[in-house]
């Protein structure tokens, strides 16, 4: 081996070893971003519960922004760090939960929900919305701890196959199909939020705060 | 692994070494800013399409307080996540990296769509006239789409032969030339932007004149819709 060809080793290692960390790190974080979002969802109630002890309607609102804003923002960085299941070769290169493009597909659908429904006055759409949280955090953390963090554990038998048919990188069969399909779902909804959103948009966000002179 | 130290000098090891670490961590930094891209897109388009959810939330707080706490929120990460994407986007106007690093052939057209889309905002009023939230709408999708797609189609899917044609036909290392014209392109585009939005806005405030006052009309008070 000449010192180039060493160079070019190290070099591939680097970057390939690195991107694998960040990839596997992010994984490792999601199943607590996952249940920061189920919990929050889940604490309407509490939220609802503690407005009116406030003397302060100022207080209230802002109790409320809080609120709405952190369980939105949490969904929305949730969905973010899940676009690595979107790419084929980052669920073939790291041991990953085969099913978490399908669990960032409901997450998505979600956000879509929320978009185009009022989920904090429909209960139909809240009911909807807490469904496919519950159904996206099992279609994450199941996978997860079976398959990736039962290292050691289910090497072998029967726990040993399940490990390795959760897992994406000893499952391509499934793992691609799987990814593909979320790829579909996830496209197929944004061009409908995209859509929805242009057709909404015909009026000023806040008319209310425009000038006679602007309006005319 | 004996004999390979072996044959090489320690200066020679020391070299590849230095080398790699220089590289590789540079090679993984552009990898990874082009990879986390994706994500900075999405949430992007998500905070500009997301309009009707915020409008609604306003009708249902009961201060103007409140509902001028929750947009400037809305609006200030909005613009601060297109304006970051913008920022990260410049490094893929470097030619070095488009030539040696895979990266998206038409990322740096997005970047430009971005850069309109931002000019859009300046220029106009997104927020209050539909038509122009539309434009800028149609150049964040542009945008989006020509990062995400070379991005999930060609960089992150090598592994799969049925997507070898498109791979080959959206990755930048593959057409170096091509990807070294569209970069200079595109630098020569964003830099007319930069231009036009120096000249409009310098140009606005040497038309006031030194005793040009800006723009003092208040919106008139009104009550927030009831929750």
């Amino acid at each position: 081996m000449t010192p180039d060809q060493l160079t070019q080793a190290l070099n591939a290692a680097f970057t390939a070893g690195g991107e694998q960390m960040l990839e596997n790190t992010m994984a490792i974080m999601l199943p607590v971003l996952w249940l920061a979002v189920i919990a929050l969802h889940l604490a309407r109630p509490y939220m609802l519960h503690m407005i009116p002890r406030f003397t302060l309607r100022l207080a209230a609102d802002i109790w409320w922004i809080l609120y709405v804003a952190l369980r939105d923002l949490v969904i929305v960085l949730t969905f973010i760090f899940s676009i690595m299941f979107l790419f084929p070769d980052v669920l073939l290169a790291d041991r990953l939960p085969i099913t978490g493009g399908l669990a960032a597909l409901c997450l998505f659908a979600v956000l879509v929900i929320k978009l185009v429904r009022d989920v904090d006055e429909d209960r139909r759409m809240f009911i909807l919305s807490g469904n496919l949280l519950g159904l996206g955090a099992l279609l994450y953390i199941v996978p997860s701890v079976l398959g990736l963090q039962a290292t050691g554990v289910t090497d072998t038998g029967f726990w040993g196959s399940i490990a390795t048919f959760v897992t994406s990188s000893t499952n391509p069969g499934l793992a691609v199909p799987l990814c593909w399909i979320s790829v579909a779902g996830v496209t197929a909804l944004g061009i409908y939020a995209v859509v929805y959103s242009l057709r909404q948009t015909t009026s000023p966000a806040r008319p209310e705060l425009l000038s006679k002179e602007v309006l005319r | 692994m004996t004999g390979l130290l072996q044959a090489i000098s320690q200066q020679d090891l020391t070299n590849s070494l230095v080398q790699a670490m220089v590289q590789g961590e540079q090679s993984w930094l552009v990898s990874t800013l082009a990879a986390f891209m994706p994500g900075l897109w999405t949430l992007a388009l998500m905070l500009h399409i997301a309009r009707p959810y915020m409008v609604r939330m306003i009708r249902k707080l009961t201060l103007r307080f409140a509902a001028d706490v929750w947009w400037l929120s809305f609006v200030l990460m909005r613009d601060a996540v297109m304006i970051i994407t913008f920022a990260l986007s410049f490094i893929f106007f470097l030619p070095g990296f488009a030539r040696n690093i895979p990266l998206p052939l038409t990322g740096p057209i997005a970047g430009v769509f971005l850069f309109w889309a931002l000019l859009v905002k300046l220029t106009g009023d997104v927020d209050d006239n539909p038509r122009h939230y539309r434009l800028a709408t149609y150049f964040m999708v542009g945008g989006a789409l020509l990062w995400l797609v070379p991005q999930v189609l060609a960089i992150e899917t090598t592994s799969q032969p049925f997507f070898a044609p498109v791979g080959s036909a959206l990755t930048s290392t593959n057409h170096p030339d091509l990807a070294t014209w569209i970069l200079v392109g595109s630098v020569v585009l964003v830099a007319l932007t930069g231009a036009y939005i120096f000249n409009f806005v310098i140009g606005a405030a040497m038309r006031e004149g030194p005793s040009g006052q800006p723009d003092r009309r208040r919106a008139e008070p009104a009550p927030v819709a009831a929750r």
